[in-house]
C-alpha cells in the first residue's frame, strides 16, 4: 500500500476534524475539543510519518517555548490577583470557581462574542505591527466598518449571502479609506501614525452620534434616540443554533469568520509575495529598500489591510450581534485589540486564542462579580499584570540569565571543593 | 631582552576564565604587562582579546581567576574602579561628544572646580600642559566634530590621561586611519612610553604589531597560543598562530586584460548628503567588463552617498550614470536590480540583511518577485530553501539549517550570505564595498578570491573600501576619492600607501 499517495486524504481528514471541532466548540459543544484534540493528535502522527521524527519534536519545542512566556504570566498575573482579592477581604478561591466557571463553561457563548470583535481588531493591530507600524487607530476604523454595516445593512437588499458578502467587503473597504490619509501622510511627510491614527480615531468615533441620528435615532420619530432602525432579517450573520439547536440564540458565527480571516493573514505574511515585502520593511528598512523593495508601498498596503481588518470588527458586531448601531462610545474593541496583540506577540494564530482569552476573562469577571459580588476590576488587574508579563520579555531573559549563572557558580565551587 | 624579565610587573591576569552563554569567550588566559612596555594582544574576531580587555576595564566580571596590579589583587565592578586605579581605554569607537570642545570632551566626568561650577581656565591650562607633556598637539578650544579622526583619537588618549591613567588599552587604533596617521600615532605611543605610560594594542593586524610593540600574545579561539618577543619572529609565524594554519597574505591575481568598452560610466556626478550638502561632486569614473577599480579615500569622503547613488537609494542631483550604455540615472533601485547590477553594501547588518529573517529569505530578497522564487502571490518556499542550500554549499555559509535566522550567523558568514545573493544573479556590474570591514583573516581570503573570481569571469567591479591593503590587492586601478571628487588615478604597482594616503587627505602636486 503506497501511503505516500494518500497525503491528500490524510490532511483533508485532519481538516475536517478540525473545523467540526472548532465549530462545535464555539458554538457551545464541549464535545467539540475531542474533535479538536483528535485532530491535532493526527496532525502530529500526519508530520512525524511524512516528516520525521526530528520535524515533529522540533514542531513541538517551538509550540511549547511559544507558550512558556504566556503561560508564566498568566499563572503569575491569577497569583497577585489573589493576593489582591486576600488584602481587600474576597475568597480569592470562590471568587476564581466563579471566573473560570463563568469564562470557559457557563457563559461560554458570552467569551465566544466578546472575543470575535477582539479578533479583528487584534489582527489589525498585529499586521500593522508586522509592518514596523503602531495602528493605534484601530477603534476609529471600527466604528466606520459599524457604520458602514448599518447604512449598507439597512438599505441593501440582495439574496443574504450575497448582502452579507457585499457588506463586508464594502463595509471594510471603507474603514480601510479611512487609514489612505494617514498612510500617504507617513509615506510622503513622516507623520507619525501613532499620531494621524489616533486623531482620525477620534474623529470617527464622534461621527458615530450623528451618523444614528441620521438613521433612525432620530429622537422626534424614534422610541429611543440613541440607535439606529434595525437591520432586515435577512442581512443578519447565521447563528449557530440554526444548525445547533442548543447554542444560545445569540451567538452568531462571526467568530468562524474570525479564525478564517485569521488564518488569511497568517497565509498573507508568510507565504506571499506581499507580506514578505511587508516584514522585510518592518524588520529592516534600509536592507529591504537596498534589494528594490519600496518601502512606502509597504507601509501603504499594511495600514490599508490593517483598516479594513478593523472595519470587519465593527461589521460583525453590527451584522452578528447587534443588528442595529449604538451610540456606544466605550465598547473599545480597538483599544483592546492593541493588548490581544501585543499579548499574541503578533502572531495572527496567537491573535485567535488572546483574543478568546481577553473576551473570556471579561465574561467571566461579570458572572464572578454576580455570583461571589467580588469587584470586577480584578480582571482588568489580572489582564493588565498578563500584559505587563507578557510584554516585558526580557525580564525572563534576566531571571534565566541569573538562575543559569547562580547554577553555574554553585557547580563550580562544587568542583573546587572536591 | 632579558631586560623584559627584570622590569616590573604593573598589571597581570592569572588564568582568566570568561564563559558567555553556549561561548567560552576566554579559557585560562594569564598575561603579564610590564613597567614600560607596549604589548600586543593579537587574534582574529572572536578569538576573545576584547572580552579579556573588557574584562580588566570592568566591564565584564571573569567568571574565574583574577587580575593583580602592581601584585595585588583588584577587582572591578565597573570602569570606574578600573579608572581610578590607573587603567585608560580608547575604544574603537570613539566615546566622545561631538559639539562639545577638545577641552570640554577631556574634562567630562572629572570637571575641576569648587561645587557645581566648573573652572575653565585650570581645566585648559591642565590640557595644554597634558598634550605638550606627551607631544600630542591638539587645539584645546576647537570642537570636537570639525577634528579629523586620527586628531579625535589623540583626544580620546588625552582624556584617559588627564584621568591619570598608568596603563593605557587600545582597541584596534588604527582600523579608521590613514597611513600618516598611523605612522603619527606611533610616535604619540613612543612618546607614551617615554613618559611613563604602560600599553596595550588590541590588534589584528601583523604590520601593526611587528612596527610598534615590544611582545605579543596571540590568542585563538579564547585559547591563548602563543607568547612571542616581536623583534624575534616573522608576520608569516604570527598569521600562522593567530590562524591557526598556514595563510597565504595576499591572495593571487591572475594577469587579466579588461575589456574595451566600459560597463559602466559615472558623469559628472553631483550627489546631496541629507543635511543637503553636497557630498559627491563633480565625480566621473568607468569601469570595463573584467577590471576592478578600487576607490581609496579617507571615511566621510562620499563613499557611501556615492554607493547610494548609483544603486538609486539617494535622488542624483547632477550628471548621468550608465550601464551597458544605457542612461540609468532616473531608474529606480529594483530595476537597477534587475538589470544585472549587484551590490554588497558596506554596513552589512544595515543595508545588506533583514537578520530576523531566515538565510533562504535573505538570499531571495530582491528576487522575490520573480519565478522560481514565486508563482503569482505565493512564494515557492520548496525552491527558496533548496536554492540557498545549494548557495550554502558553493559559498562555503556555516549553519545547520538555511531556515534559521540570518542573525544568528557570524560577521563572515553573514557577509558570505550577501556574497551568495549578489554573486549568483550574473552581474555585469557589481559594487562592492568595505566587503570585508571586521571580518577575520580566512574569511577575509575567502571573500578577496571570491570577488578576483568575479573579475576573472569578465564583471566590471567597483570596489569602495577603507582598507588600503586591501585596495592595492585587488584593484586594478585605483581612484582616490577627496570630498567627494576623484582627485587622482594610480595603478597600483606604479605606486605605494604613502602616495595614496597623501592624496586621500587633501595633498596636492
Amino acid at each position: 500500500m503506497d501511503l505516500k499517495k494518500l497525503k491528500p486524504v490524510f490532511l483533508a481528514v485532519i481538516i475536517v476534524f478540525a473545523v467540526v471541532g472548532v465549530t462545535l466548540y464555539m458554538g457551545t459543544y464541549f464535545s467539540g475539543l475531542l474533535f479538536i484534540l483528535l485532530a491535532l493528535v493526527l496532525y502530529a502522527a500526519f508530520r512525524y510519518y511524512y516528516d520525521g521524527k526530528e520535524v515533529l519534536i522540533s514542531l513541538l519545542k517551538k509550540g511549547l517555548q511559544g507558550l512558556m512566556v504566556p503561560v508564566i504570566g498568566i499563572v503569575i498575573a491569577i497569583i497577585i490577583g489573589a493576593v489582591v482579592m486576600l488584602i481587600s477581604n474576597y475568597d480569592p478561591v470562590a471568587a476564581y470557581k466563579a471566573l473560570f466557571y463563568g469564562a470557559f463553561v457557563r457563559n461560554w457563548h458570552i467569551s465566544v462574542l466578546n472575543a470575535a470583535p477582539l479578533m479583528f481588531t487584534g489582527l489589525s493591530v498585529a499586521l500593522a505591527f508586522h509592518a514596523g507600524l503602531f495602528n493605534i487607530g484601530a477603534e476609529g476604523q471600527y466604528y466606520i466598518g459599524a457604520m458602514a454595516a448599518t447604512y449598507l445593512g439597512l438599505y441593501v437588499k440582495l439574496p443574504p449571502f450575497l448582502s452579507l458578502a457585499l457588506i463586508f467587503i464594502l463595509a471594510g473597504l471603507l474603514a480601510s479609506a479611512w487609514n489612505i490619509i494617514p498612510a500617504v501622510l507617513k509615506v510622503r511627510t513622516g507623520a507619525h501614525e501613532v499620531i494621524t491614527t489616533m486623531m482620525f480615531a477620534h474623529i470617527a468615533r464622534y461621527l458615530s452620534p450623528i451618523f444614528i441620528r441620521a438613521n433612525g435615532g432620530d429622537p422626534a420619530t424614534s422610541t429611543h434616540a440613541y440607535v439606529t432602525t434595525e437591520l432586515p432579517e435577512s442581512n443578519w450573520l447565521p447563528r449557530f443554533n440554526a444548525f445547533l439547536p442548543d447554542a444560545n440564540y445569540r451567538l452568531h458565527v462571526g467568530i468562524l469568520i474570525g479564525i478564517v480571516v485569521a488564518l488569511l493573514v497568517y497565509y498573507l505574511l508568510y507565504y506571499t509575495k506581499v507580506g514578505f515585502e511587508i516584514r522585510a520593511v518592518g524588520e529592516n528598512k534600509d536592507a529591504a529598500r537596498a534589494q528594490g523593495i519600496s518601502i512606502g508601498r509597504s507601509i501603504l498596503i499594511a495600514l490599508l489591510i490593517a483598516g479594513f481588518l478593523a472595519g470587519l470588527a465593527g461589521v460583525n458586531q453590527v451584522v452578528g450581534l447587534d443588528h442595529k448601531l449604538y451610540q456606544n462610545l466605550d465598547a473599545n474593541y480597538g483599544w483592546n485589540g492593541i493588548s490581544v496583540a501585543l499579548l499574541a506577540g503578533s502572531h495572527p494564530i496567537g491573535v485567535i486564542f488572546t483574543a478568546l482569552l481577553w473576551g473570556a476573562l471579561d465574561a467571566g469577571g461579570q458572572y464572578m462579580a454576580r455570583v461571589t459580588q467580588t469587584s470586577n476590576s480584578i480582571v482588568e488587574i489580572i489582564k493588565g499584570i498578563i500584559l505587563f508579563l507578557v510584554v516585558a520579555k526580557y525580564i525572563y531573559a534576566y531571571v534565566g540569565n541569573r538562575i543559569r549563572r547562580a547554577r553555574k557558580k554553585r557547580r563550580a565551587e562544587a568542583k573546587e571543593a572536591v | 631582552m632579558s631586560k623584559q624579565s627584570e622590569r616590573r610587573v604593573i598589571l597581570e591576569t592569572r588564568d582568566i576564565v570568561k564563559q558567555f552563554p553556549r561561548v567560552l569567550a576566554n579559557n585560562r588566559i594569564s598575561i603579564k604587562l610590564h613597567e614600560n612596555e607596549i604589548l600586543s594582544l593579537l587574534g582574529e574576531n572572536g578569538a576573545g582579546k576584547s572580552t579579556l580587555m573588557n574584562i580588566l576595564y570592568g566591564l565584564y566580571t571573569p567568571t574565574s581567576g583574577s587580575i593583580h596590579l602592581n601584585g595585588e589583587e583588584v577587582q572591578f565592578h565597573s570602569p570606574k574602579d578600573a579608572i581610578e586605579k590607573g587603567l585608560g581605554m580608547v575604544h574603537q569607537h570613539f566615546m566622545l561628544v561631538d559639539p562639545l570642545t577638545v577641552t570640554e570632551n577631556i574634562i567630562l566626568g572629572a570637571e575641576p572646580g569648587k561645587g557645581g561650577t566648573i573652572d575653565y581656565k585650570q581645566a585648559r591650562k591642565e590640557v595644554v600642559e597634558l598634550s605638550e607633556k606627551y607631544g600630542l598637539h591638539v587645539n584645546p578650544d576647537a570642537p570636537v566634530e570639525t577634528l579629523s579622526v586620527g586628531i579625535q583619537q589623540r583626544v580620546e588618549i588625552l582624556k584617559a590621561l588627564y584621568r591619570q591613567a598608568k596603563i593605557l588599552i587600545l582597541d584596534e587604533p588604527t582600523a579608521v586611519l590613514t597611513p600618516q596617521e598611523v605612522d603619527e600615532l606611533f610616535q604619540v605611543i613612543s612618546e607614551l612610553r617615554k613618559g611613563g605610560v604602560s600599553i596595550i594594542i588590541i590588534t589584528h593586524k601583523l604590520e601593526e604589531v611587528k612596527a610598534i610593540s615590544d611582545r605579543v600574545y596571540i590568542l585563538r579561539g579564547g585559547e591563548m597560543v602563543g607568547e612571542r618577543i616581536t623583534a624575534d619572529t616573522t608576520t608569516a609565524q604570527l598569521a600562522n598562530l593567530m590562524v591557526g594554519r598556514d595563510v597565504v597574505l595576499t591572495v593571487e591575481k591572475k594577469e587579466k586584460k579588461a575589456g574595451d568598452s566600459p560597463v559602466f560610466q559615472i558623469e559628472d556626478l553631483r550627489v546631496l548628503n541629507i543635511k543637503k550638502f553636497p557630498a559627491v561632486d563633480g565625480l566621473s569614473l568607468e569601469v570595463k567588463p573584467g577590471e576592478i577599480v578600487g576607490i581609496a579615500g579617507v571615511d566621510g569622503n562620499g563613499q557611501s552617498e556615492l554607493a547610494e547613488a548609483i544603486m538609486g537609494l539617494l535622488p542624483v542631483e547632477n550628471g548621468k550614470i550608465s550601464h551597458l550604455g544605457e542612461d540609468i540615472t532616473q531608474l529606480t533601485t529594483k530595476q537597477r536590480i534587475s538589470r544585472s547590477i549587484s551590490y554588497v553594501p558596506s554596513d552589512r547588518q544595515r543595508f545588506g540583511l533583514v537578520l530576523p529573517m531566515t538565510i533562504g529569505e535573505n538570499i531571495m530578497m530582491g528576487y522575490h518577485d520573480r519565478p522560481p522564487n514565486s508563482k503569482g502571490l505565493r512564494l515557492n518556499y520548496s525552491y527558496i530553501n533548496s536554492h540557498a542550500e545549494e548557495l550554502s554549499k558553493s559559498f562555503d555559509i556555516r549553519t545547520p539549517d538555511v531556515q534559521n535566522p540570518a542573525g544568528k550567523l557570524s560577521g563572515g558568514n553573514q557577509q558570505k550570505v550577501i556574497l551568495a545573493r549578489e554573486f549568483s544573479r550574473d552581474p555585469t556590474f557589481l559594487l562592492v564595498s568595505q566587503p570585508t570591514r571586521g571580518l577575520d583573516v580566512g574569511a577575509i581570503e575567502y571573500i578577496h578570491s571570491q570577488i578576483l573570481a568575479m573579475r576573472d569571469n569578465n564583471v566590471g567591479i567597483l570596489l569602495i573600501s577603507l582598507e588600503l591593503e586591501e585596495i592595492f590587492s585587488l584593484s586594478d586601478r585605483i581612484l582616490v576619492l577627496y570630498e567627494g571628487k576623484i582627485v587622482k588615478e594610480f595603478k597600483p604597482e606604479e605606486t605605494t600607501d604613502k602616495q595614496v594616503g597623501f592624496y586621500m587627505t587633501g595633498g596636492k602636486e
